[in-house]
């Protein structure tokens, strides 16, 4: 257990509750016809009672030290990168984008020189661009190229 | 059809040009993927899983089966030559195999994993050809009930072979069984948890799921941390083992062969632990086992052929009773349904060119593995010198590429960046994310068999405590959970090993 478990039971079982009300409001049925909302309840109910379980479990045990978050910056970079990546795919295209990704995970990321990560991103953009849309037909969104 | 007019058959299928080619590009990658650290076969076989709905079902199962134990096989590589589990079942590889690449016997520490592989590979592949069929016509006599107990002794078993904690693990299964219920209920046509979202309409994806819990995740883990690579750097030689070699490691091939095989069969058990058992098991039957970990070639060949042994022995529950061993085999089962199959008890008899095409391509795999993996390890010893903070962009755009192309729709894109960091916050709080994903898979089929029993049964809970099998389903997933609290769990002293 670790100290974080606390406050993710409290979460989960929060989120069970949740689920169960939905549940009901889904309709339980009955044992013979069980309704749509039968499994979410009672998958519910268990993951309620196991997360109320973590979280005392947490309070009373003796917690391990949590593992280190080293590279918090980083992680939330590459993070928001796909995330970006997903927001403006459609719009700008899958070539234009996928370079984008790239160069910014080894320029802003990785800090590596503008050189190395212009030339590596038109490369990698470039491939999987032949790849998976020219040779796989993976039907990749064309975007503001496609005019 | 018998074993052998099977087998004929699925030979000829096989070695069609086409299908060879498939074999090929499978083993090829599944190689390069088990060589690459920080990409596992599950977050592979989804990468590819889009490109494969163009081809037919028979030659995109018969490449991607061929990634999977082609990862085994390039697992090892790493393991031995840079200190580096390729992928988690060559984590044992490394205790003796390093050692003996340190004492310049890199040549033969590849080669017997590779022969032993090789061997086991051959030794699952017969007795998966023998046991599916028999298995699948006993299933056929399963009921509703039987099929709900067997799933829920497949989820608690796995819940009790997880490496951490038992709770979290139920957790997880149960966290699984709720996000299997999104979208339209089969039976009522109501939407659940779909919020009017279009993406969700047809329930949560598999492959979004573990691209994200399996490939995204273990991106944001390893990006920034510093990954000592240490690649010895001198010349591979002698990868043929000497007459000595071979006669040490003959019993301890044949002995993990068979060990691989029969617990690779129970659903849960992967093939992480059998190999640990394989590697315990030798050391005590060994007469030097203080020599265990300082490079003996035992401690090589009974773990490398262990777990291709179980790798094989992995889909006799998946194609005899749509029953998936670990998460790789949930995304099989995933893509047999998008090809269209339906898994099951049925699918040996209904589409037997597919079970058997499969497992002749499974021989087949081996015997390229073994011509292709030995010249090519200067090749991959190359590979390994490709850094981190290069591969892992790449990584990232295949997993985009890969969620995009399945529907072209950003909505599954979006599943994936949310289940990526799910994932890294599963693993850093060590919740596992094996059990969220086999619930995800066998939910929609607990819930319709859970139903028509229910339905025949008039309502009543006691058929699946009054027919015998659901009975003893039942209480063996009864019993996995009360082994923790006696504090009889074998993977509490694998996690200290590892």
């Amino acid at each position: 257990m670790v100290k974080a478990d606390r406050w993710i039971g409290l979460f989960f079982s929060l989120f069970a509750f949740y689920v169960c009300v939905e549940g009901v409001r889904l309709g339980l049925g009955t044992y013979q016809r069980p309704g749509p909302g039968f499994i979410p309840f009672y998958a519910g109910l268990i993951l309620g009672v196991l997360s109320l379980a973590v979280c005392l479990w947490g309070f009373l045990e003796q917690t391990d030290k949590p593992d280190r978050w080293q590279n918090r910056g980083q992680i939330a970079m590459v993070f928001l990168a796909i995330v970006g990546f997903t927001l403006l795919v459609e719009w700008l295209g899958f070539i234009l984008t996928a370079f984008l990704l790239v160069a910014f995970l080894l320029k802003v990321v990785e800090r590596r020189g503008w050189g190395f990560s212009v030339a590596v991103a038109v490369a990698v953009a470039g491939a999987s661009y032949v790849v998976f849309d020219l040779w796989l037909r993976a039907q990749l969104p064309a975007g503001i190229l496609a005019s | 059809m018998d074993a052998l007019e099977g087998l004929l058959y699925g030979l000829s299928l096989a070695f069609t040009l086409k299908n060879l080619a498939f074999v090929f590009a499978g083993v090829l990658l599944g190689t390069l993927v088990g060589v690459l650290p920080g990409i596992g076969p599950a977050a592979a076989i989804s990468l590819l899983l889009p490109s494969t709905f163009h081809a037919d079902p028979i030659s995109s199962m018969i490449m991607l089966c061929g990634l999977y134990y082609g990862t085994m096989y390039g697992g090892s590589t790493t393991s031995i030559l840079a200190n580096i589990p390729g992928e988690a079942a060559s984590i044992v590889t490394c205790f003796d195999g390093y050692q003996m690449a340190r004492q310049g016997r890199a040549g033969p520490a590849l080669g017997i994993a590779a022969f032993g592989s090789f061997f086991a590979g051959t030794i699952a592949v017969v007795g998966l050809m023998l046991l599916a069929p028999t298995l699948a016509s006993v299933a056929l006599k399963f009921g509703s009930p039987e099929y709900f107990s067997l799933m829920v002794m497949s989820l608690t078993l796995v819940t009790y072979l997880s490496h951490g904690s038992v709770l979290k693990a139920l957790m997880m299964t149960a966290l699984g069984l709720i996000l299997s219920t999104i979208g339209l209920d089969p039976v009522t046509t109501k939407l659940r948890f779909t919020y009017e979202t279009l993406v969700l309409r047809d329930g949560l994806g598999i492959v979004p799921v573990v691209m994200g819990l399996f490939g995204v995740s273990e991106v944001l883990l390893n990006v920034g941390e510093t990954m000592n690579r240490e690649i010895l750097q001198s010349k591979i030689k002698n990868l043929f083992p000497s007459l000595k070699d071979w006669k040490d490691s003959a019993l301890p091939i044949t002995r993990g062969s068979l060990l691989g095989f029969f617990l690779g069969i129970i659903p849960g058990l992967g093939t992480i632990i059998p190999t640990f058992l394989s590697y315990g098991m030798e050391k005590r039957l060994s007469k030097h086992p203080e020599k265990f970990g300082t490079g003996v070639i035992e401690g090589v060949a009974a773990p490398e052929s262990c777990n291709n042994a179980a790798a094989t022995a992995n889909f006799v529950p998946m194609l005899s009773l749509g029953i998936p061993a670990n998460p790789i085999m949930a995304i099989l089962l995933g893509a047999l349904t998008i090809y269209g199959l339906q898994p099951g008890p049925l699918l040996i008899r209904e589409h037997s060119d597919l079970f058997w095409g499969v497992i002749a391509s499974m021989y087949v795999a081996n015997v390229m593995l073994l011509v292709l993996n030995l010249p090519l390890i200067p090749l991959w010893v190359q590979l390994l010198k490709v850094p981190y903070t290069i591969l892992y962009p790449m990584i990232l755009l295949f997993c985009l590429i890969g969620s995009y192309s399945l529907n072209n729709n950003v909505g599954d894109v979006i599943i994936m960046c949310i289940f990526g960091l799910f994932g890294f916050l599963m693993k850093k709080f060590r919740y596992e994310p094996a059990p969220l994903v086999l619930a995800l898979v066998l939910g929609p089929m607990m819930e319709d068999n859970l139903r028509q029993a229910l339905l025949i049964s008039g309502g009543s809970i006691a058929t699946f405590f009054t027919r015998p099998l659901s009975a003893v389903f039942l209480l063996v997933g009864f019993v996995s959970l009360l082994l923790p609290l006696l504090k009889l769990r074998p993977t509490a002293k694998f996690r200290a090993q590892e």
